[in-house]
């Protein structure tokens, strides 16, 4: 037994975006990368995948966590077809309550670029979904992420941490704001349906721009999202000549190569007489070359770069931050308690079977006895006796779980336990009674730390 | 603090013309205090007209020069202009002159302002978003474009009034000396200018750093003029 929690991954702070676009995966890509990263990685019991534009990071459950980490990175590097020395640097590796400090944190937008934004939680449960449909999640697994959800859950709540939630995009608004006089007279085109991206495109629109063009990989996309945001839908195939009037770009497609590269474009600027372009790519992988930077009139922001231009009221963010992180701390201790007791599951399991087992075997001998009393009666007596067996275990376990620091290991402490209460069932091995099943003592072991506001 | 400025520069000019006479152009200092304080009322303009506060973080240094260079040279030299040049051409011709020079410097400030925004936006490290105090580039060109198309009638003018001036002076209207002919390339560079953003679509960048190349020549041009080959405007009057 003795599993434990491990994340490996690359995030915006320890990877630049040339890095985190060579690891990231496509979402429909996910399921199929989580088959073969249970083949490559023997030592992971159980495994997620989550690919975002600011991380790419393998959530797994393994007894040994270094080898399955290793494993993890192998798989990485072979499946991307990236050198591992490229991100060797980036990687970050975490185990145990930190690995689940880092997973609370991701959930409830601590870790995110803008600290707050709400789309990581709804990528949180994308990567959940994806790992519970290839099979890959078990019981820590499934554990982790809905406590993962409930913290974020509870920040929101609790905090006003999601207010700087737009600041990406507004930022990006601001840098039209300093390129473009008026946005009356601009054509705005998004490419791709992200959410930032689109939040981009209607605060244009909103502020006045005059033309909004959507394209999108899939035409019926594009019509929907035009309808939805008043704009005009443009078939992706033919979206070049539309280049030439639009002022500002704004790219969220999912692509392996960048869609917009730098070779060509100089023909669509001299078209435009070289009116200013503002180009905003929100896409992990990147959508368009940063060679396009360079040329005249075009001004090229990836998601790092607005990242670094959002600039926010610190003072108040800290102390937001600050009350998400206790949120995330008393979480963390309930969700270790409970990976503690799993070690101890074994050890109860034999204890309960062992006093029903206890149960039965006297209701058993008395059975004659029983038979001559009036049905209520003998119901009676069943749910006393079930009463005594219940609230005799409730306090063994409550004795197992609430060892603090400084009293002895509860490992040892249910071992003495199993062999004071079953004796000589002890040396039969766990497991004595097959319609017991784990979940049950799941429910058991959860039944103080359950309490959702 | 500008209008102030302004207001008592103005002053300084009206007792220097009563005193001389004249308008108070007839030296190289004379020359600088007035296109200085053209210069500074064509910035004033634009300041309080099109909320362009920035504008005098990029205008004032070349004002402020050309002030104190006048200041230090005022009273070198004082000519008598003889009484064949006095007339009402002289206010004209002299004030459309300048009036060009000073659009253009002003201009000149518009585009180095540009181009330190513009380098700004392509390193990533933009103006932090201290609301209207920034202008966008777009208007900085806009702007820019207006000011040299101003400017460059203004010269036009100039040039056509010196002409006219000189042939009722003089006979003739063009005698090829010195600032006549450095007005001409100007005038040259300048339409140039105006040409490649018109035919070419040559804006941005690449139209701030050719205005403020040309602006160069253009003090080049005044400062040889003045001090290297003194022709009739020089101040020797022949």
């Amino acid at each position: 037994m003795d599993e434990k929690l491990l994340i490996a991954g690359i995030n915006h702070r320890t990877a630049p975006v040339a890095v985190r676009e060579q690891l990231a995966y496509g979402d429909s890509e996910i399921a199929a990368a989580l088959g073969r990263l249970k083949d490559r990685a023997p030592a992971l019991a159980e495994c997620a995948l989550i690919s975002t534009c600011n991380r790419v990071e393998i959530i797994g459950v393994a007894s040994d966590p270094a080898r399955a980490i290793d494993e993890a990175i192998g798989f990485l590097a072979a499946d991307r077809e990236v050198d591992a020395a490229l991100f060797a640097g980036a990687l970050y590796r975490f185990e145990g309550r930190q690995a689940a400090r880092h997973l609370f944190r991701v959930g409830a937008s601590l870790d995110s670029m803008v600290v707050g934004e709400p789309q990581i939680l709804g990528q949180l449960k994308l990567a959940y979904s994806h790992a519970a449909e290839a099979g890959t999640a078990g019981l820590v697994l499934h554990r982790a992420f809905h406590r993962a959800f409930s913290v974020a859950k509870r920040v929101r709540k609790a905090t006003l941490i999601g207010r700087g939630s737009v600041s990406v995009s507004s930022a990006a608004v601001r840098l039209a704001g300093q390129i473009f006089d008026t946005l009356g007279d601009k054509t705005v085109m998004l490419m791709g349906a992200g959410q930032m991206a689109e939040l981009t495109a209607r605060q244009l629109h909103a502020l006045g721009a005059e033309t909004l063009l959507v394209t999108s990989r899939t035409f019926d996309h594009a019509a929907a999202l035009a309808r939805a945001l008043g704009g005009t839908a443009v078939p992706f195939e033919n979206h070049r000549p539309y280049l030439k009037i639009a002022d500002i770009v704004i790219g969220s497609l999912s692509a392996a190569r960048p869609v917009l590269e730098a070779g060509d474009f100089e023909a669509i600027l001299r078209e435009r007489r070289y009116r200013p372009m503002f180009l905003i790519d929100m896409g992990v992988p990147r959508n368009f070359d940063d060679r396009l930077n360079s040329m005249e009139n075009v001004y090229l922001y990836d998601i790092d770069d607005l990242g670094a231009v959002v600039t926010e009221s610190l003072g108040e963010r800290a102390r937001e931050a600050d009350k998400a992180e206790t949120i995330v701390a008393d979480a963390l201790d309930s969700f270790m308690r409970w990976m503690d007791g799993l070690d101890l599951v074994p050890a109860i399991k034999d204890i309960r079977v062992s006093i029903e087992q206890l149960r039965d075997t006297e209701l058993g001998r008395h059975r004659a006895w029983l038979a001559t009393m009036e049905p209520a009666e003998r119901r009676r007596i069943e749910a006393l006796t079930r009463t005594l067996v219940n609230k005799l275990l409730h306090r063994i376990l409550a004795g197992l779980r609430s060892s603090g620091a400084g009293s002895p290991d509860p490992v040892y402490t249910a071992e003495i336990a199993r062999r004071l209460l079953c004796g000589d069932l002890a040396a039969e091995g766990p497991a004595l009674n097959p319609a017991v099943s784990g979940l049950d003592f799941e429910i058991d072991l959860d039944s103080d730390d359950d309490e959702e506001p | 603090m500008l209008g102030a400025a302004v207001l008592f520069h103005t002053m300084d000019l009206v007792l220097g013309a009563i005193n001389a006479g004249n308008m108070p152009v007839t030296n190289f200092g004379q020359s600088l205090s007035f296109l200085a304080w053209l210069t500074a009322i064509v910035s004033f303009v634009l300041i309080s007209r099109m909320r362009m506060q920035v504008l005098g973080a990029f205008v004032a240094p070349g004002v402020l020069a050309a002030v104190a260079a006048a200041m230090l040279l005022e009273h070198r030299s004082r000519l008598v202009i003889p009484d064949s040049l006095r007339s009402a051409w002289l206010p004209v011709h002299v004030t459309l002159a300048f009036l060009g020079d000073a659009l253009f410097m002003v201009a000149a400030g518009v585009s180095l302002a540009y181009l330190v925004y513009e380098s700004r936006l392509k390193a990533k490290r933009p103006m932090a978003p201290t609301g209207q105090t920034t202008p966008s580039l777009e208007k900085l060109d806009r702007i820019n474009y207006r000011l040299l198309g101003w400017g460059f009638v203004m010269l036009s003018l100039g040039i056509v009034s010196g002409a006219l001036w000189a042939e009722a002076t003089w006979g003739h209207f063009w005698s090829w000396e010195p600032q006549e002919s450095w007005s001409l390339v100007t005038w040259l560079l300048y339409a140039g200018l105006l040409e490649s953003r018109v035919a070419a679509g040559w804006r941005g960048r690449r139209a701030a750093a050719l205005t403020l190349a040309v602006f160069t020549v253009l003090v080049g041009s005044f400062l040889s003029v003045s001090l290297l080959f003194p022709g009739k405007h020089g101040g020797s009057f022949g």
